[in-house]
């Protein structure tokens, strides 16, 4: 064993004097055949394999100093086939989309640019260079229009009273890199994604997202695609406090704005209940009294703060955001009649 | 034995899947196997009878037939959220394999591990939990002192 190892270590540093063999892994290859051939008779190959153990710890060092290799995009790896996955990707969310659409949907300029490079260094000129690929630019901005308009008028339908601020901010929560990226890693759009870096960074991935939905708008209309938007984009409010969007700093000062521009009287702080005032764990309950009449009730450690807190729940309130509303309508669309049998009907 | 040294996690699903519409999770599958070895044969049999029914009752899914010089068949199940499930079906019979195929395309691609309930308590009480109002009159209104017993 001893000899086997000395032998090894001997070879290694005549490898590495000689500079012809470049990559470390067929260094620790080449070492091991010289080394079998030259101590073990050809005959021995039934041999326990000594050299095995020192070969894989050598190779279990290299891999450690080297780290985890790169990740590799999925249409880099076995078993891909574009056009089944897109095919696939349409059917499985439902939709009826144009498959050129979609794929054009997921061409991100930067793929293009990396590709068209890639082909000028590997020695191609003039019009071989150019990829006849239409990228993504025009859909992603019809899919963030149209996501934008309906998200603030689905916004403005199911909470009437809530304020233009308001409406920017939950439409702005849903449209973050983060929810939107959330979301189209779950969809898959991120293994079809065509970008020239991976992991496909966050705005490449929600720009192709927004692509996937103007390409949803272009083959299928704005119907369905308000329809997409209910079951995937809006889902994920739920569990979302108004307040967690919508960074209000001052919630009395608007509260009593909200409250006088109805016409009703100014609310009157009161406390109403509290305990352990004089320990380290205090508990106040502040009620809001408009017109003799509870509007709200919070709690807090101080007063202070259960008077902000119940202004809070005033809003929520009177904005309708409250956490028993009734729940948002989910249920599948109507299905569209067959004309024979619209015809029928309107005879 | 405790259970407190295993994985765990919250019941929950991938993006609130079912709410608005199902979507079938398994985005695609592929099926490796050898197309001599015995231990394969259940696998060749299932790609013979069953596999176009499968691939033709879930559009959603792609599945890929890819044959190799392997010793284990394996069924490689790939999910929406990005897990990957890998089961071995050494020597498995085509109606084994059938029902695997099945039930991995009806999993959620989250981990199948032990579920946590929202709550927990490390002596249960039957009163109910203590707070701050426990014996109190349970009346909202402004803090006055109390009345006194005549």
């Amino acid at each position: 064993m001893k000899f086997g190892l000395f032998s090894v270590r001997h070879h290694w540093e005549g490898v590495m004097a000689s500079s012809y063999l470049v990559s470390r892994g067929v260094t620790a290859l080449g070492i091991h055949l010289q080394h079998v051939c030259r101590n073990v008779l050809l005959t021995q190959t039934r041999e326990k394999k000594r050299w095995m153990k020192s070969y894989t710890l050598l190779m279990e060092n290299i891999r450690k100093l080297e780290g985890p290799p790169p990740p590799k995009p999925r249409s880099h790896q076995p078993d891909w086939d574009y056009h089944a996955e897109a095919q696939a990707f349409s059917i499985r969310l439902q939709e009826n989309f144009s498959l050129e659409l979609l794929k054009t949907a997921f061409v991100n300029p930067c793929y293009i640019q990396s590709e068209e490079e890639g082909r000028r260094k590997a020695g191609l000129e003039g019009e071989a260079v150019a990829l006849n690929l239409k990228d993504n630019t025009d859909l992603r901005g019809q899919g963030l229009d149209f996501t934008h308009s309906f998200l603030s008028d689905w916004c403005r339908g199911s909470f009437p009273n809530l304020p233009a601020e308001a409406v920017t901010a939950v439409v702005g929560h849903l449209t973050s890199p983060e929810v939107t990226c959330h979301v189209a890693r779950n969809l898959a759009v991120e293994d079809l994604t065509m970008c020239s870096q991976c992991p496909v960074p966050e705005d490449v991935l929600q720009a192709t997202f927004f692509a996937v939905i103007g390409a949803l708008q272009e083959s299928s209309g704005a119907e369905r695609t308000g329809f997409f938007l209910r079951d995937f984009l809006v889902p994920q409010l739920i569990g979302k406090d108004l307040f967690e969007m919508w960074t209000v700093l001052n919630p009395m000062g608007l509260l009593v704005e909200e409250l006088s521009r109805r016409g009703q009287p100014l609310p009157e702080p009161r406390l109403t209940r509290s305990a352990g005032a004089s320990t380290v764990l205090p508990l106040f309950f502040v009620g809001l009294y408009s017109d003799r009449k509870l509007l709200a009730e919070g709690p807090g450690e101080t007063v202070l703060a259960a008077e902000e807190e119940a202004a809070r729940v005033a809003l929520r309130k009177l904005y309708g955001y409250t956490e028993n509303r009734q729940p948002w309508d989910f249920s599948p669309q109507s299905q569209q009649p067959a004309p024979a049998v619209r015809a029928l009907q309107s005879t | 034995m405790t259970s407190r040294g295993t994985p765990s996690r919250f019941l929950q699903s991938v993006l609130q899947n079912g709410l608005g519409r199902y979507v079938c999770q398994l985005k695609r599958i592929s099926l490796i196997f050898s197309k001599k070895s015995p231990s394969s044969r259940g696998v060749r049999e299932f790609i013979e009878e069953g596999v176009v029914d499968f691939a033709k009752k879930n559009p959603g899914t792609v599945v890929y037939v890819s044959p190799q010089s392997c010793t284990t068949p394996k069924i490689v199940a790939e999910y929406l959220n990005g897990n990957v499930r890998e089961e071995a079906v050494h020597s498995k019979a085509a109606q084994e394999v059938a029902a695997l195929v099945q039930k991995l395309s009806e999993q959620s691609g989250l981990d199948v591990i032990r579920i946590r309930k929202p709550f927990h308590t490390n002596s249960p009480s039957i009163q109910g939990q203590w707070h701050p109002f426990t014996n109190r009159p349970p009346s909202i209104g402004p803090v006055q002192p109390r009345k006194t017993p005549q």
